[in-house]
């Protein structure tokens, strides 16, 4: 199970890497791993605002279907259109291609809350 | 340690979905640990998520006369139909906090039907590309989940002595011209009495999810923490 080092992680499997104000946000390895294939992605819209822990998106295979939150609050800047013709792309490259969406970045503190990569691996068995 | 809930009598739908919301949010919550609903509900044909209208070969109204209930799930999956004689397992349950959560929820659920059948002598098995345990005769089991914060609900239902009728007024999972089947399609008279597939189902969630259980029954006596959540059935 692949936790890279330079991120933060949330407890409800999501992933976030900064650049500036921007927050990039995905799903986790084990996440991805826990839905097998997944074939559908519902995004947000650019623009809307979420507050941390907000529903933000719906990432479905064949049999399952996962909420995603936001793991910070702000406005969504970009969201990743590649995954409406090949959602594949989140079991592929999690934390590359897979990525969801962008949030610029309203309450900066709401960093310290996430996991880094040691304490979120004690939280997926068998990582 | 964990719960499961078996009810004799099948539940409608709605009612069933309303204590499986109400199990979810005490889930999340932490007050109540993983729990286990099993049960069989009354006549319905359930769309997931993404469930297609075609895949329905009756309108609303001829399913009502035939006294098949029409619900929109929020699940995964694609159209099914549920009806007594099928036990249908809904595992609440945090994702994660066992070891065995990392084979993959949906692996663990075909493992359960597959062992389930096993218990009788039948040969179930996976098929590439299809979910669910199938055997030589058509699909046994069919699963469609949804998790919320790492919370499961939904889950997977299993044909024991359903009239499988009901199924012949959907394309099942969309997959066209696959059969379903029940265990009875299969053992006939020898086919076991559903309180034994009950515990069998209930036997292999423990082992293959890896969780103990304490198992009660829904007109017996419950858990406190369990007694509002499981209430309103007018049971």
């Amino acid at each position: 199970m692949l936790i890279p080092q330079d991120l933060f992680y949330s407890k409800t499997h999501e992933w976030v890497s900064l650049d500036g104000d921007v927050a990039t946000v995905g799903i986790s390895d084990f996440a991805q791993s826990q839905l097998s294939d997944l074939t559908f992605v519902e995004l947000p819209d650019v623009g809307t605002d979420f507050s941390v822990g907000d529903e933000a998106a719906v990432v479905e295979s064949v049999k399952a279907a996962a909420d995603v939150y936001a793991p910070v609050s702000g406005e969504v800047v970009a969201v990743n259109a590649d995954l409406e013709e090949s959602p594949e792309l989140i079991n592929q490259d999690p934390y590359g291609k897979g990525w969801l969406f962008k949030i610029r970045i309203s309450e900066e503190s709401e960093l310290d809350a996430m996991l880094d990569a040691d304490s979120y691996e004690d939280l997926c068995p068998g990582a | 340690m964990a719960w499961s809930v078996s009810f004799a009598q099948p539940v409608p739908y709605a009612q069933g979905l309303a204590m499986q919301y109400r199990l979810l949010q005490a889930r999340q919550d932490g007050a109540i640990p993983d729990t286990v609903l099993i049960l069989q509900h009354t006549p319905v044909v359930t769309l997931g998520n993404r469930g297609r209208d075609n895949y329905l070969l009756k309108s609303e109204e001829g399913y009502r006369a035939i006294g098949i209930e029409l619900h929109h799930a929020e699940r995964g999956g694609d159209v099914t139909f549920h009806g007594p004689g099928q036990w249908v397992l809904y595992p609440i349950l945090h994702l994660g906090d066992s070891l065995t959560d990392s084979h993959g929820y949906l692996n663990n659920l075909e493992e359960i039907a597959i062992c389930a059948l096993g218990d009788y002598g039948i040969h179930g098995f996976r098929r590439a590309g299809k979910s669910g345990a199938w055997t030589d005769a058509g699909k046994i089991a069919a699963i469609g989940f949804r998790l919320k914060k790492w919370v499961s609900f939904h889950g997977m239902s299993f044909n024991v002595c359903n009239d499988l009728s009901g199924f012949q007024t959907i394309v099942p999972c969309g997959l066209v011209g696959e059969p379903v089947a029940t265990m009875k399609t299969i053992l006939g008279s020898a086919c076991p009495p559903l309180e034994r597939v009950r515990d069998s189902l209930l036997n292999h969630f423990s082992t293959v999810c890896n969780r103990d259980l304490e198992r009660y029954d829904a007109d017996g006596k419950l858990p406190p923490a369990l007694e509002s959540l499981v209430l309103g059935l007018g049971m």
